[in-house]
């Protein structure tokens, strides 16, 4: 269709705004309310414009194009009409400094004071120079506010964690609470009170950090003043340089943008384009990457034991003294812990080093995936494990087997909600409910430990089959089972959304198994969500050598059995248990822990912002994260230590001299790999793993386990962990972060009001959990997605491969002193 | 609440309604109210109190036994409104919108009651009190605590 803007004839498509089209031909409109991404507000009314035949004046951020219509946006009328609009805005509004005649001086002879308590003007603005709305009075050009002005007074809100909100410098444009609405699902903002006394608050105007705040802080982002501000760089300099990372910290893999001043990380935002996560992030990739980087925990120089001491010394030395001491080792005496939040490039070298230095079979696996490879040994290929996030939003049905998702995947959450706007409904399976259980169509409480059963009594009714002896064991009724067996088979393709945790431990197959079956049955598809930024990556890379690798729980039982002496630590958040001390410990890593006091040797790692390399996200998207700052001291990249230290031992293959020479040796050895390069990588978002051509999958015998009755009177309660992957390498995130600790503690143990009366408990009370396989000290949160009997806590590690372990155990719970 | 609730369907359409019976029954919407408000129509509180702040029908404070009402348009406002509340507010210690502490009055303004021709005018309850002044405060206030005094008698 064709539309005219100011005289241009402009080639558009349908279903876009005045606005958009404007903007995307390069004509200017001012707006302060409309924001892509969400839906038309006209608010601001900034953004009239006239068209013909049309009475008045029209927002164009909410009327849609058509065909032959002719727009005018910048007439005299209306930009006086702008003017006006603009000047009743800036009355609500700190505005002198705006209008000031010495503003260009101002700026060069005074630097922002940030350390007041009120705002009165831009220049003690933390947003100074970094403001939509100081861009619009200079554009629109407004020297003098005829009206008066009208201060709200109104207290600045400081006691939250990462942000501030100082409500006298909002327009109310609305964007905050629209997205927390519209977007993220929250809905934690709302307007509240009416008329001149309108301002955006909470329910009960309750601090944030006791309403249902995520901290996603997406209002911040997309706030058009300094009415939101950042604590964390509050005081730091504008920015002088953008550029782009990874956030390291889940398997989505978030791309952020990241605002550097002076060669400082200042802070990071979640970028527009991002593939994955669509100009959204969560609290950890928006608020807490900063931290990981200059936290003062940071290892900086290379450290070896020396009579019982630990040492700076340089890298050679380092080095040499590792090489060294390694070698007197046997191939079996040896083993290796890696983390799966290192590169492609890092967890590759690692490998080589065990395979071919070491000579140890003794690498730890990818934990999230193992289940997986039984499946593809059962099968005789690789399930399809590529998918694209964003198809989710457009599932009919989505059956969600992990009730963590909200916390542990905030960006598949979303498309989540979105799906469910849309109509989508949604079925919850598990032991714990949905923290927003009110997307929840269908909710399907299980007793712990029994998805297997609820799956295979699932696949009984789906086949026309009838037994729910199984259905009563996981206590889920039987109309409850049916509806959801209706559901399924009523829509095309259900999404089966399910996190790691639930098809690990001793009936994780079995659960696979049938999800499988189930989505075999329905048409459906599985999404697997995984655990660490790179779990997929190095899956894939372990499946190229011919060596299996075992899992961390039989590498530590090693340990204790002292069958392995010598233990090659990396990245790993693995804490080593008091019996597990091995005569020679080597930790390449980035953060003092308790695994260091003990180690022989620390070799300090760069972080993912400082350091280039491929990392695969849960899609199976290969993505690159660019190397944002200087590693500090004289940390280096995993890639390069690890590679030094073969040298040192006398292998020839480890002549790497930049990362992409890895990724060139990756790819000629691994055919998934086979698009990948770094100018690939650099130009195109939608490089895959490639995957083998799927085979027609076929139904299996699903067994039916039972998890065998502990004692019940000595362990009363059920303990159901679930990852939220609060962790960076060895550093728990918060320990490390005191505003992420208040907000969500990994010591948590997820309780609910009535045992909590109970044993008279009350939130952040202390107290011991025991079960037979030891015991913590936990802290006590009562929420209401846990039934009674029940407890739930997110370790920081994956723990299942533990020996004993499964993603239930039976505990009891004790008073801390 | 749990009765209440069960008469409506798991609906936001129904908050209004929710509301209103809520109000009648307790007088006020107590703070806990928007808790199980949320859980049963699938919104969340702070959209909740975002509406209940917003129509001056709804109240989270307990209202008093008596409800004055002062009208603050135009008219009332030029011949003396203004004061008449300032003088009510003196009297009973509260500002504009809340309840004395003993319960007895919830001092309250409207933007006009369409008898502009007697004003300023003050409704106590469902009696009008015409072209009031700041001495016939204590009068009207007088007269409804004496009622007060009366029914204990």
């Amino acid at each position: 269709m064709k539309v005219i803007i100011d005289g241009k004839t402009i080639e558009a498509e349908e279903n876009k705004t005045i606005l958009e089209l404007a903007r995307e031909n390069g004509i200017y409109i001012p707006s302060l309310c409309d924001h892509p991404g969400l839906a038309p507000f006209s608010g601001c009314r900034l953004c009239l414009v006239q068209i013909k035949g049309k009475k008045g004046y029209s927002p164009s951020c909410s009327i849609y194009i058509e065909d032959g219509m002719e727009v005018k946006t910048s007439t005299q009328q209306l930009r006086k009409l702008r003017k006006n609009i603009l000047e009743l805005i800036l009355t609500e509004h700190p505005n002198a400094c705006l209008m000031c005649a010495e503003k260009k001086e101002c700026d060069e002879y005074k630097a922002t004071i940030r350390k007041v308590g009120e705002v009165t003007g831009c220049v003690l603005c933390p947003n100074n120079g970094d403001c939509e709305l100081q861009e619009i009075v200079e554009e629109i050009g407004v020297d003098i506010v005829d009206f008066p002005s009208y201060y709200r007074d109104l207290e600045v809100k400081r006691d939250d964690p990462f942000f501030d909100r100082n409500y006298n410098l909002c327009i109310l444009c609305g964007r905050c609470v629209r997205i927390c609405h519209e977007v993220r699902g929250c809905s934690t903002l709302s307007f509240v009170k009416r008329g001149p006394e309108t301002v955006v608050s909470t329910s009960m105007d309750q601090r944030l950090i006791d309403s249902n705040c995520q901290f996603c802080g997406a209002c911040m982002d997309v706030c058009p003043t300094g009415a939101l501000i950042e604590k964390g760089r509050k005081y730091e300099s504008l920015a002088d340089d953008k550029t782009e990372m990874l956030c390291p910290l889940c398997s989505v893999g978030c791309r952020l943008e990241v605002n550097l001043g002076e060669g400082r990380l200042l802070n990071t935002r979640p970028a527009a384009d991002g593939p994955a996560n669509h100009g959204q992030a969560c609290v950890k990739g928006r608020f807490l990457i900063k931290d990981l980087v200059y936290i003062e925990k940071r290892i900086e120089k290379p450290l070896i034991r020396r009579e019982k001491k630990l040492e700076e010394v340089g890298w050679d030395e380092a080095l040499d003294w590792v090489a060294g001491k390694l070698k007197k080792y046997k191939g079996k005496e040896t083993a290796v812990i890696r983390s799966a939040q290192v590169s492609c490039e890092d967890g590759y070298v690692l490998r080589k080093f065990a395979d071919e230095v070491l000579k140890t079979g003794n690498i730890s696996s990818e934990p999230a995936f193992s289940s997986y490879r039984e499946l593809a040994q059962k099968l005789g290929f690789m399930p399809a494990l590529n998918y694209k996030i964003e198809e989710i939003s457009s599932a009919e049905t989505i059956f969600l087997l992990s009730s963590n998702i909200s916390v542990s995947h905030p960006i598949v959450w979303l498309e989540i909600v979105k799906a469910v706007k849309n109509g989508a409904r949604l079925i919850a399976a598990g032991p714990m409910e949905l923290q927003f259980d009110r997307f929840v169509s269908l909710q399907l409480r299980i007793e712990p430990g029994t998805e297997n059963i609820l799956l295979g009594s699932l696949q009984k009714i789906l086949t026309g089959g009838e037994s729910f002896k199984a259905a009563k064991e996981s206590k889920v009724a039987e109309n409850a089972l049916r509806e959801a067996a209706e559901i399924l088979k009523s829509s095309k393709s259900p999404a089966f959304i399910f996190g790691s945790e639930s098809i690990q431990g001793p009936v994780g197959m079995e659960v696979l198994t049938a999800l499988w079956n189930i989505a075999l049955l329905s048409k459906g598809r599985l999404y697997h969500l995984g655990l660490e930024s790179n779990s997929r990556g190095i899956f894939e890379l372990d499946r190229s050598f011919n060596k299996k690798s075992r899992q961390t729980g039989l590498i530590i039982q090693d340990i204790i059995d002292n069958k392995v002496k010598a233990l090659y630590l990396a990245g790993s958040r693995i804490e080593l248990p008091k019996k597990a001390r091995p005569e020679f410990l080597i930790i390449q890593d980035s953060y003092v822990s308790k695994n260091t006091e003990i180690a022989d040797a620390v070799l300090p790692a760069a972080v993912s912002a400082e350091a280039e390399g491929v990392f695969v996200n849960m899609e199976g998207r290969v993505q690159k994260s660019g190397k944002v700052l200087e590693p500090p001291g004289k940390t280096k990249p995993d890639w390069w230590i690890t590679s030094q230290a073969a040298k040192r031992m006398g292998a020839e293959a480890f002549d790497y001299k930049k990362p992409s020479s890895i990724i060139k040796e990756i790819r000629n050895k691994l055919p998934g790999f086979a698009n990948v390069t770094y100018p690939a990588l650099e130009k195109s978002k939608e490089i895959f793993i490639k995957e083998e051509t799927p085979q027609k999958g076929k139904l299996f015998t699903q067994k039916i386990i039972s998890l065998p009755e502990g004692n019940n009177k000595r362990y009363p309660f059920r303990l159901v962990l679930f990852y939220n992957l609060d962790f960076y390498r060895n550093l728990s995130l918060s320990e490390a972060v005191r505003g992420f600790r208040i907000f969500r503690n990994s010591q948590w143990i997820h309780i609910c009001l009535e045992d909590a009366d109970k044993l008279k408990l009350k939130n952040g009370d202390s107290i011991e959990v025991l079960s037979p396989h030891g015991k913590t000290k936990v802290i006590v949160r009562i929420t209401k997605t846990v039934s009674p009997g029940i407890v739930a806590a997110s370790p920081e590690y994956p723990i299942f491969n533990n020996t004993a372990s499964s993603n239930v155990l039976k505990v009891m719970i004790k008073r801390g002193k | 609440m749990q009765k209440i609730l069960a008469e409506f369907e798991n609906s936001q359409k129904e908050l209004i309604h929710v509301l209103h019976c809520v109000q009648a029954k307790f007088g006020y919407i107590p703070p806990e109210a928007i808790s199980e408000i949320s859980r049963h129509l699938k919104i969340t509180e702070s959209e909740i109190y975002g509406i209940l702040t917003f129509y001056a029908a709804f109240s989270l404070e307990p209202r008093g036994k008596h409800r004055v009402t002062v009208c603050m348009g135009t008219a009332c406002h030029v011949r003396g409104g203004p004061k008449v509340l300032e003088e009510f507010e003196r009297r009973l210690g509260i500002e504009a919108g809340h309840t004395t502490r003993d319960k007895q009055f919830t001092l309250e303004t409207v933007a006009c009651l369409g008898c502009c021709a007697i004003g300023p005018v003050v409704v106590v309850d469902d009696d009008y009190h015409a072209e009031a002044t700041i001495r016939k405060v204590e009068p009207i206030l007088e007269k409804y605590k004496k009622e007060k005094k009366n029914d204990q008698d």
